[in-house]
């Protein structure tokens, strides 16, 4: 859940979608400011966290990188369980991951915190060349579905910082003040804006 | 390509090929962060004390060699096999086979040199039994009739294959891919229940590190999968997992029960971290030559060896956790704690002696005791899910 106190806000944020879709490469980005061409397979999931400045405000994500695996689904409510926010990552050049992404946007609108931020993120946006899913058809079921939509690019980081921020934006106002849910009270300042710290 | 006879010795050709590393007085100042590789070649980060006690376990681990020289001198080559008689004929049982099976527990628990792995595990892990039963040319036979055919497990296998430790020196070269390739595309058809499961590819990667033979590998985990890990552990969905995940909980309450309050009061679920250590035999987390003796007593006493380090691991760091206050502070004390586990002696004296005793039957009748309400969850989950596709036609 997300939770403020002193214009700090800490957000438990999940990343769903196929395997290889990139969720990985897209924490690496954003953490770290990274791409490795071969990213090592998640097993479970990782925990990375990284904080954000928007406005006058501080965010702090604590983020869940989870397995793409099919089997490895029975593991996600573990995960996206009082999540304040979630990227559903798919590939566009797989439809077959757009159609897994989809499936996750159903399990989360039916089993998630009801007022999640939800953002997806169509990745791999530099192989336009292989292209399967077009960004137009993608973009329609955002918004049927209230999604935030963007293509990205782990590669070249191309809105990836984007899909942070903008989930960051949108944090304080899906939120209402008070959640009894899994409340953090965080009584310290986060150190700095940038910091991060990364484990995998 | 690499055929299916011959060695690749890589635990042996690394040891001789990596050179004891002797920090400058100034990286001691410093206290500076150095890349190195260790005993399987693997690429790790640490501080210069990390370097030290790497160099320490270097000279145990050729100590630990001379005692099992020593041995095979004194009771003959091959004396291990002889403790494997006495749990199936325990009325006619020898005062020589106790005292070796007595021996070789404690010998086990101290550390198997790795030149001696493939032979050690090979015949006390029940792999030898198992291939004993099958043609001579089973691998062999299976790894021709499968070669070119596509199935899910397969493709995934293959995207896999880059992403299992990048950058070690032989794992990721393209002949290193295309043993690990093999190992469990023909796994994946010799168990169509398992197929492939990701974090296999991170087991089956060190199998063939410390197995030499593409083929001891198979039988490994083949081994691994049917009879040492609990059932269903990497099938469909990952009920076996489910369990042990459960049976750990239940036992750091038990073990742990102050870390266990306060994790719960920090809404802290263990399996957040704990799954990924069961699933990849800690092969993720610990340094190799501390995930290798992890697997020496896994591969002779079985599967309780995983609760035993687990715990290990939180009651380590027992006192640092309890000053923990978000959960971001938990993952960071097991991660950097799991990773800097260079002495693997630190972790199992722990692991054996300040866990308290947790016998093979005890945890079975847990698993039994936890089975019906993982199914029950997962069922449940399944129909949900059913139902919200229903929704949408």
């Amino acid at each position: 859940m997300a939770t403020m106190g002193h214009n700090n806000l800490n957000a438990k944020l999940v990343l769903l979608g196929d395997m290889g879709a990139g969720k990985s490469s897209l924490v690496l980005r954003f953490v770290k400011g990274q791409f490795l061409e071969f990213q090592e397979s998640t097993i479970g999931a990782a925990f990375f966290s990284q904080t954000l400045a928007v406005d006058d405000a501080t965010v702090k994500f604590e983020i869940w990188d989870t397995a793409g695996q099919e089997r490895y689904h029975s593991l996600a409510p573990m995960y996206y369980r009082g999540a304040a926010a979630a990227i559903i990552v798919y590939d566009i050049t797989s439809t077959d991951s757009f159609t897994r992404a989809k499936k996750w946007v159903q399990e989360l609108q039916k089993q998630g915190n009801p007022n999640m931020v939800m953002a997806l993120a169509g990745n791999k946006a530099d192989l336009e060349d292989k292209r399967k899913v077009t960004a137009e058809e993608a973009r329609v079921y955002a918004e049927e579905n209230s999604l935030f939509f963007v293509e990205t690019s782990a590669k070249t980081a191309a809105n990836v910082n984007d899909v942070f921020y903008e989930i960051a934006k949108r944090l304080p106002r899906a939120q209402p003040a008070q959640n009894p849910a899994g409340m953090v009270l965080v009584d310290r300042p986060a150190e700095g804006s940038r910091t991060a710290s990364c484990c995998s | 390509m690499y055929g299916t006879e011959g060695g690749i010795d890589m635990a042996l050709e690394f040891q001789s090929h990596i050179p004891i590393l002797r920090p400058s007085i100034h990286a001691r100042r410093a206290n500076l962060t150095v890349k190195f590789q260790d005993l399987y070649g693997f690429t790790v980060e640490g501080n210069v004390d990390d370097v030290n006690v790497l160099n320490e376990v270097r000279e145990k681990v050729r100590q630990q060699g001379r005692v099992w020289w020593a041995l095979e001198a004194s009771k003959g080559a091959n004396w291990y096999l002889q403790t494997q008689i006495s749990s199936t004929l325990k009325s006619s049982l020898t005062f020589s086979a106790l005292g070796n099976a007595v021996t070789l527990k404690k010998l086990i628990r101290k550390g198997i040199p790795p030149v001696l792995r493939p032979k050690v595990w090979f015949s006390l892990s029940g792999a030898a039994k198992k291939k004993s039963t099958v043609p001579e040319t089973y691998y062999n036979d299976l790894t021709k009739a499968v070669e070119g055919k596509v199935t899910p497990a397969t493709l995934q296998i293959d995207h896999d294959l880059p992403r299992t430790f990048p950058g070690h020196p032989w794992l990721d070269t393209p002949e290193g891919h295309a043993a690990l390739r093999r190992v469990l595309v023909v796994y994946s058809f010799r168990d169509s229940d398992v197929g492939y499961c990701q974090g296999l590819n991170y087991v089956a990667a060190l199998l063939l590190l410390v197995m030499k033979t593409e083929e001891d590998a198979f039988w490994m985990l083949a081994v691994l999968l049917e009879n040492v890990l609990v059932n269903d552990c990497y099938t469909n969905n990952l009920s076996g997992c489910h369990v042990e995940q459960r049976v750990f909980k239940d036992l750091l309450v038990k073990k742990c029960p102050r870390i266990a309050a306060h994790l719960e009061a920090l809404e802290f679920d263990v399996s957040l971290v704990a799954t990924e250590w069961f699933l990849c035999l800690f092969s993720k987390s610990l340094p190799s030559e501390t995930t290798l003796r992890v697997w020496d007593v896994l591969f002779y006493e079985g599967a309780t060896v995983l609760f035993h380090v687990a715990l290990a691991i939180f009651k380590m760091k027992e006192e640092e956790l309890l000053t923990a206050h978000h959960v971001g502070d938990v993952i960071n004390i097991l991660q950097k704690t799991t990773h800097q586990l260079f002495d693997p002696d630190e972790l199992l004296t722990v692991a054996f002696d300040k866990i308290g005793s947790m016998t093979t039957t005890t945890i079975s009748k847990q698993r039994k005791k936890q089975e019906p309400a993982v199914m029950a969850e997962l069922d449940e989950r399944l129909r949900r899910l059913n139902s919200l596709r229903a929704d949408n036609k």
